[in-house]
């Protein structure tokens, strides 16, 4: 009975929470197309979003490229010893799947987690009800600069990462395994369905991160513990956001790539 | 300009008694009142509801005869940017100059259709309403440069810039020494005598709270205790009233 | 010029000072732990709080991981209709790198942000500060019951995660590859050896380590009220994730 109450009051959040998601994606999209924004602000959050996080993007996937070749060649070189495809393969992976991936990993914690804490403590010292006194929208004023923003720079840090990976990929290939520049970097293998479904990914993730903890912000609630709780959620959301989007266009692509 | 009715607010824990329990009031054009009460009787929760911030379960709220409940979103960011509000926590946009933020709804308003007033215009308005507090020489600063009798009086010029009929002041002296707190009554009067607006206060200092309001609520344990003229709460029947208004340790509170 | 090689000279400064601070809070914990000196009674607390809190979103996390890995090497197992080999590269993928590294990340995400949120507002609210009026020690009664208990709540999530992303990777070998179960078990249990298991858990636990150093720092340093809190968790787990992929390349280099 006890269990059953729990059950039906935690549905109940449940359909909330993604009524008010779906309201704030709806709000965040129609704000984004009518284009009355604030003056600058959308440059500040470019700024904010992108150059923050180029740095952190390009030494995490850096690493990334070395640990991936370095474990592709390991294994190889036990089985067939014939590393000539490596590169190639590497490449063709990094762009469809690794790169916009990774890439969405590093910026739900570093942009998901800075847009809800952001928002949250304006939640907290009342900005956000200040906002809606002047007459403005909050999501439409606060959350549209950073989701064009987001948007924009996930595919761009997706592309700085994956050159990233790959340079540092063929440096690892080049010293641990001896494999030459020119072997490796054999961008014949790349095609179009995987540029697109890359493009794909990396335009979805830059479209939910912001989002997510856009809608994580707007509902703290209770001083300096919520706004903690507010960016701990928000991480956690948006990077399962990424998870099951890079899945679900895994699937897609993979079938569609099979009916072709 | 304000009718509430029956307004029924249930606490955010379902075991807790609802926090307010069928509220009705009234309040005239050009009325000051106060509201008083007990800590965590929710005075800041019944502003909130007033401006549409927040919504109560049951009750009808109505702001200069358009019921908040019924409003479109549109309308709802129409009637708020109609009213001024002086934030509890002050609720200074930190990312802005104080000059930026004072301008902040007059812009909005522009944007609105509600005003129509130049670049210039708004400036002038600004450096008239930031000399009216005495910060004229501050509007360059941001927020956190300033001390916090500096920031209240910032979001009071922020809530009176556009002159609005309906004021709504939330804690205006929180946390100040008395020599500003007399800084803050006094502006908040000029401005009353100035724009003949409707003002509504909540402070937790009872006694300067009733020289400045003609009326005075108070409100405990979900209900409407005392309403009536400030004069009269000392000789109020309700013994709650009596001991709150005179502090004493002895009483039902 | 002069004002690059400041901003240059602050950046390296306060470098050392949060990587010297982590450095200093691990070897405080560790004397502290050697000496048998910490709280029993929050560590369980915490374990619960940290570890089976966290068990539905990392057992989600793995079970599309998984499916993910799947894909992945479907679309090579495909092109060579090398069908036996599926179980080898999902679970090899899983085991050793992806798994340990998004459990990781989620894991900081959840567990390492709250904390840094947690011990913030303990912080912000002054009750850090009580502590220490009370005569009980910050660091045995609050630090090392965290740090053991995240190492130990990984350790455990992890073994279930790599089960729940196995699990997940012949479900959807079946449905999205057409791969029967009997083969890809066959081909995990022949080419998967205990050696990637281990180096996989030992590698997730070290995160946990460098998660918990992470967001306990980070969370002990807050300054000035909600906004110093939301900063500094973001600040934590962005220094998690961090600290994840650069071990994580040491770690794979190392243990072959």
């Amino acid at each position: 009975m006890k269990s059953q109450r729990a059950l039906t009051s935690w549905a109940a959040s449940l359909r909330t929470q993604a009524t008010q998601l779906g309201q704030i994606a709806m709000l965040v999209c129609v704000g984004a197309v009518r284009a009355r924004r604030p003056k600058g602000e959308l440059l500040r959050q470019l700024y904010q979003v992108g150059n923050r996080s180029l740095l952190f993007v390009l030494v995490t996937l850096g690493f990334t490229g070395m640990v991936l070749v370095f474990q592709s060649c390991l294994q190889l070189s036990r089985v067939t010893g014939d590393l000539s495809q490596v590169g190639g393969e590497f490449i063709k992976y990094l762009v469809h799947e690794f790169g916009p991936s990774l890439t969405a990993m590093m910026l739900a914690t570093r942009v998901g987690a800075g847009i809800a804490a952001e928002i949250g403590s304006m939640v907290v010292t009342e900005q956000v009800d200040a906002l809606r006194m002047c007459g403005v929208e909050p999501v439409e004023y606060l959350l549209v600069p950073r989701f064009l923003a987001t948007l924009a720079m996930t595919l761009l840090l997706a592309v700085f990462g994956v050159l990233s990976a790959v340079m540092m990929g063929a440096f690892t290939a080049h010293q641990t395994f001896h494999v030459p520049y020119s072997v490796f970097l054999d961008l014949s293998k790349v095609k179009l369905p995987d540029v697109l479904t890359g493009c794909i990914k990396a335009l979805s993730y830059g479209a939910a991160i912001p989002i997510v903890s856009g809608f994580c912000g707007l509902r703290t609630h209770g001083g300096s513990e919520g706004v903690g709780w507010a960016t701990t959620r928000a991480v956690v959301s948006s990077s399962f956001a990424v998870i099951v989007l890079d899945f679900l266009i895994s699937a897609l692509a993979l079938l569609s790539w099979q009916s072709m | 300009m304000i009718a509430l009715d029956g307004i029924r607010k249930l606490h955010l824990d379902p075991v807790q008694p609802p926090v307010f329990d069928g509220i009705s009031l009234r309040i005239a054009e050009g009325e000051t009142c106060g509201l008083c009460g007990p800590g965590a009787s929710g005075k800041s929760l019944l502003l909130k509801i007033i401006c549409g911030l927040v919504r109560p379960e049951h009750g009808t709220v109505e702001v200069a005869g358009r019921d908040l409940g019924l409003a479109s979103p549109d309308e709802l960011r129409s009637i708020q940017s109609r009213i001024g509000y002086l934030f509890q926590n002050n609720a200074l946009f930190d990312s802005m100059t104080v000059q930026e933020n004072v301008a902040f709804p007059l812009r909005q308003r522009l944007r609105l259709g509600q005003e129509a007033l130049d670049e210039q215009q708004i400036l002038a308005r600004v450096s008239e309403s930031l000399r009216g507090v005495g910060l004229a020489t501050h509007a360059a600063k941001m927020p956190s440069q300033l001390s916090g009798g500096q920031r209240k009086r910032v979001a009071l010029a922020r809530a009176v810039v556009a002159r609005p009929p309906l004021l709504i002041y939330d804690e205006p002296t929180a946390g100040l020494d008395p020599v500003t707190t007399a800084k803050i009554y006094d502006l908040l009067g000029t401005e009353q005598k100035l724009t003949k607006s409707t003002t509504l206060i909540v402070s937790s200092d009872i006694d300067a709270l009733r020289r400045f309001s003609d009326r005075m609520l108070m409100v405990y344990r979900g209900r409407l205790c005392y309403d009536g003229p400030s004069a009269d709460m000392d000789e109020s029947a309700s013994p709650v009233v009596r001991q709150f208004v005179r502090g004493e340790l002895e009483g039902p509170l | 010029m002069t004002r690059a090689l400041l901003t240059l000279g602050m950046v390296v400064l306060s470098l050392c000072r949060e990587v010297g601070g982590m450095a200093l809070l691990g070897f405080y914990t560790f004397v502290n732990l050697l000496r048998g000196r910490f709280d029993a009674k929050e560590l369980v607390r915490n374990l619960y709080k940290m570890g089976v809190v966290s068990v539905p979103i990392v057992s989600l996390t793995a079970l599309f991981t998984g499916g993910t890995m799947v894909i992945q090497s479907g679309i090579f197992v495909q092109r060579f209709q090398a069908y036996g080999l599926l179980g080898w590269g999902t679970g090899y993928a899983v085991l050793r790198e992806v798994g340990p590294i998004l459990i990781g990340l989620m894991f900081s995400g959840r567990v390492g942000a709250n904390n840094a949120a947690d011990l913030g507002s303990m912080v912000v609210t002054e009750q850090v500060d009580g502590l220490r009026a009370l005569a009980i020690e910050p660091i045995p009664y609050l630090i090392v019951p965290r740090v053991l208990a995240m190492m130990l709540a990984m350790f455990c999530l992890l073994v279930l995660g790599d089960a729940v992303a196995i699990g997940g990777g012949m479900l959807f070998g079946k449905l999205l590859l057409g791969v029967d179960y009997a083969s890809f078990y066959a081909s995990f249990v022949d080419a998967i050896k205990l050696w990637d298991v281990t180096v996989g858990l030992l590698k997730g636990t070290f995160f946990a380590l460098m998660i918990a150093l992470t967001s306990c720092h980070y969370g002990l340093s807050v300054k000035g009220g909600a906004v110093g809190v939301g900063q500094s968790v973001n600040d934590a787990v962005v220094a998690a994730a961090l600290l994840i992929m650069v071990s994580d390349d040491i770690w794979t280099m190392v243990l072959r």
